[in-house]
């Protein structure tokens, strides 16, 4: 398999060095990896450091592979189909890190106080009911997508901090919440700001609450890969990293803090929409892509007490087993870890 | 009561069946209908008995069927028509059930006619656990359970080997004799047709018509096998439907 | 010549019937699972079945039990089977009386057989949410969704039944002044009901489908709920055991329509 890697990156190359001339530098090696993406804002650090470059540069020759959800790109991870991902830590990825298939090897995107991050919404028909802020939401239902998600551990949050119960209702997917959100079927949900805003300006739902509130520095999506990659492939791996570190630091200068201005942003805005809402005119993409702007982990650093919050709540609820440590789910010798 | 046809004929769609029959079916008397297959016989009963409407001519009940006649006109059929879930007390029961008749009474009925044909002992078998010749027993017990006016039968032995046959027509002479019916018994078969009609009508083959009609005299219970009589009419008839089945089977090779 | 052939070729005629014909071996069932799953504990134990293919039978029979000791099992058994029962239930009875209408009335068939043909393959869970719209998203939606699936094909069976009911019985019936409603009672419906009876059998399963797929959208209990959470989650232990609460359940729908059949058609030959 390998071998067939490198046959293919060789053509690859060949390919390569014939339509730039002779201006690219010589490789010493290619390697040709996969990354799984879903067609998300968040997943943006890769869109970038495919567009310029930035792995090419690290020595790897990307190809991206979307997903639907989640939970495929992570079967894909253990089956070694794909390389590496970005997704939540739920209970799902913690299962298989613990069947020895992945490890997270960094954070990717975080809740910070005073960035714009997740919110809580709730139905207009709960909204119109009284039901203002979190701390109303006692005996109101919330929707997750199964048990585990990172959903479930936003809701299960709030009401440990609200002192409040909840009943969590499984739909299974985001669309399915969101229409059941709408005619009032749920009562409340928590979901990334580029999907929060637009829902609640059609004065369907409403917005009520930030999630940074109940959970700051909650590390909402990680980098990882399979078990092999992180143990064998140390070099891989940190090229794989160092490049996609570099789409971050274009992604948080250009989006959050504006260094390039309004023409960074656009010129941005423009490299994500091939990405993200494909499917929608530029203006309309880009307001979302705007909104769901959420600073990305400088140097893919992970917030390992937010991680080992998460896995304490999985294991309080008994949806993982309660002897597994954060070390088994998690390899911190490659990026820098905060908390 | 009697019953009387008069110019009936009967089409489907394209084809004549029937082709002016008249007929008549005197109180107390079989009347046997026999003729090549395809001649209309079974159409002729289904007619008698009002299954079917005759597309010209007019069949009379003349007289009116006694009090305690429940269903003037009762069919007998060649495929026993039980019902495999009930036993045989349930499939007699089953035509006394519509006429609001006090159990009690119902089931004195059933015993009576349960006599009658010899199945006392069998009133709690189902049907499957029955031969071909008690099922047509339990049948016609059902058929006289209703006390009917006219018996219809339809080849009600055909279905049987012919140990069963000679059996049953035992029984159906000593029924008769015993307790004199009216019925029509239409059969493809000569000897049962000698044996059991006091007229015998002889069609011809589609569209079926009266050929002619043979009286016999001899009273039933004489007529038992190897009677010289019976062999002679039997002789006769055969000739003369010899030329109308062998024209009827040609017919149908054709078609 | 002839003679040479009958003096040197004596013996028996060869026997060429065996065969093609099936006869009863309980044990070799029985024989089939219990070599599938001790060769799975070995692997597994062994480790040449990685963890990620399948979990050790042991473990899974081992989760079953703390489901059972933990009362767990009860609550998502309790729950799935009064969606089974009442959905599967209502589908079957009303798909059982429009069969029968179908199978009598001249103008019910015509305006209905070619609507039920329509329904029949829509899959049925696609419509989920849609019913979770009509019906809520509470038990309604569930009963929808297992009521609808069940219905088609009894339906379907039903009306089949009813068109292959004897038609010398009903002759037989009307011989005899039966009323229209005698001769549907105790004619039609009897007759109808071995075809009736193999139709549920399917329905039944196509139920235990849906139950499942019923279970996706806002069930915290019940064994398909039990299912997705365990595949959501990678846990192949419960993912396993739910699917043999399913099978099992499968198993025993079966057996009791098979005791249904064995009480209510004695009287087939």
């Amino acid at each position: 398999m390998i071998s067939l890697n490198r046959r293919k990156a060789l053509a690859l190359m060949g390919g390569t060095v014939a339509a730039a001339g002779l201006s690219t530098p010589a490789l010493s090696q290619v390697r040709k990896i996969t990354v799984g993406a879903l067609r998300f804002t968040s997943h943006s650090a890769s869109f970038i450091a495919l567009q310029r470059d930035y792995f090419k540069e690290a020595g790897l020759d990307v190809e991206l592979k979307f997903f639907q959800a989640a939970t495929p790109m992570a079967v894909a991870i253990a089956s070694g189909d794909v390389d590496y991902a970005v997704t939540a830590m739920s209970g799902g990825l913690v299962s298989l890190a613990d069947k020895g298939a992945i490890k997270i090897i960094g954070g990717a995107l975080s809740e910070e106080a005073g960035i714009d991050g997740q919110k809580y919404l709730v139905s207009d028909a709960a909204f119109q009911a009284g039901v203002t802020s979190p701390a109303m939401l006692d005996g109101k239902s919330y929707g997750i997508t199964s048990a585990g998600s990172s959903f479930h551990y936003m809701g299960s949050k709030l009401a440990q901090k609200e002192g409040i119960s909840m009943s969590f209702k499984p739909l299974q997917k985001v669309g399915a919440i969101i229409g059941a959100l709408k005619s009032g079927q749920i009562d409340a949900w928590s979901i990334v700001p580029h999907i929060a805003k637009p829902l609640a300006g059609s004065g369907a739902v409403h917005i009520i609450g930030n999630v940074s509130d109940v959970l700051p520095d909650y590390q909402v999506t990680t980098v990882f890969t399979s078990a092999k990659n992180a143990a064998d492939e140390r070099g891989m791996t940190g090229d794989f990293l160092a490049g996609f570190s570099k789409g971050v630091s274009d992604y948080n200068s250009t989006m959050i803090d504006r260094a390039h201005g309004d023409d960074g942003v656009n010129e941005m805005v423009d490299l994500i929409h091939k990405y993200v809402y494909a499917d929608r005119p530029r203006e309309k993409a880009a307001k979302s892509i705007i909104n769901g702007t959420m600073r990305l982990n400088e140097g893919a650093a992970m917030n390992t007490a937010s991680l080992q919050d998460q896995l304490s709540w999985f294991q309080s609820e008994g949806l993982v087993g309660g002897d597994i440590t954060l070390d088994t789910v998690v390899d911190s010798s490659y990026v820098k870890t905060l908390g | 009561m009697d019953i009387r046809l008069s110019g009936v004929s009967h089409r489907y769609d394209q084809t004549e069946v029937l082709r002016d029959i008249s007929l008549e079916i005197p109180s107390g008397k079989i009347v046997c209908i026999v003729g090549p297959s395809g001649c209309g016989k079974s159409t002729l009963l289904r007619l008698i008995g009002g299954l079917e409407q005759p597309s010209a001519g007019e069949i009379l009940q003349v007289g009116t069927p006694p009090t305690d006649c429940l269903n003037p006109l009762t069919y007998v059929f060649q495929d026993f028509a039980l019902l495999p879930w009930r036993t045989v007390h349930g499939n007699i029961s089953l035509v006394l059930e519509d006429h609001g008749i006090p159990s009690q009474d119902a089931d004195d009925i059933i015993q009576n006619v349960l006599a009658r044909t010899k199945l006392s002992d069998f009133a709690k078998a189902l049907p499957k656990q029955l031969s071909g010749g008690m099922k047509q027993r339990v049948a016609i017990a059902r058929a006289l359970a209703v006390n009917p006016a006219v018996m219809l039968m339809d080849e009600p032995l055909s279905a049987l080997d012919s140990q069963t046959r000679e059996l049953l027509m035992d029984d159906l002479v000593n029924l008769w004799t015993r307790t004199p019916f009216t019925a029509v018994y239409v059969t493809h078969n000569l000897a049962e047709a000698v044996r059991l009609g006091h007229s015998i009508v002889v069609m011809s083959r589609r569209p079926g018509e009266i050929r002619e009609i043979v009286h016999l005299d001899q009273p039933l219970e004489q007529r038992g096998l190897g009677n010289v009589e019976m062999e002679e009419k039997q002789k006769y008839l055969w000739q003369l439907m010899r030329e109308e089945a062998q024209a009827a089977d040609a017919e149908l090779i054709h078609v | 010549m002839s003679d040479q052939v009958n003096t040197f070729t004596i013996r028996p005629v060869p026997f060429r019937g065996g065969g093609f014909a099936p006869s009863s071996r309980r044990w070799v069932g029985l024989v089939v699972f219990v070599v599938l799953i001790a060769l799975a504990e070995m692997g597994t134990r062994q480790g040449w079945i990685s963890a990620l293919t399948l979990p050790k039978p042991s473990d899974v029979l081992k989760t079953f039990g703390e489901l059972y000791s933990t009362g767990l099992l009860w609550k998502h058994l309790s729950v799935s089977l009064s969606r089974l029962i009442v959905g599967a239930a209502l589908g079957a009875s009303v798909g059982i009386a429009v069969g029968v209408m179908i199978g009598l009335f001249s103008y019910v068939r015509a305006g209905l057989v070619p609507l039920v043909a329509a329904l029949f393959p829509i899959p049925k869970i696609a419509l989920l949410p849609l019913f979770v719209i009509w019906f809520g998203i509470d038990e309604g939606s569930k009963y929808a969704l297992i009521a609808f699936g069940t219905f088609t094909p009894t339906v379907v069976a039903t009306y089949g039944a009813v068109d292959n009911v004897d038609r010398g019985l009903i002759r037989m019936g009307q011989s005899f002044n039966l009323s229209w409603w005698s001769i549907v009672r105790k004619i039609v419906l009897p007759g109808a009901m071995p075809g009736i009876l193999s139709g549920l059998r399917i329905s039944l399963a196509i139920a235990i489908i849906l139950l499942v797929a019923a279970e996706m959208l806002g069930a915290e209990y019940g064994i398909g709920a039990y299912i997705l959470e365990a595949g959501s989650l990678y846990d192949l232990e419960r993912l396993f055991a739910g699917v043999t609460i399913l099978s099992i359940l499968g198993v025993t729908l079966s057996t009791c329509i098979g005791l249904i059949e064995r009480r209510l058609l004695r009287w087939r030959v």
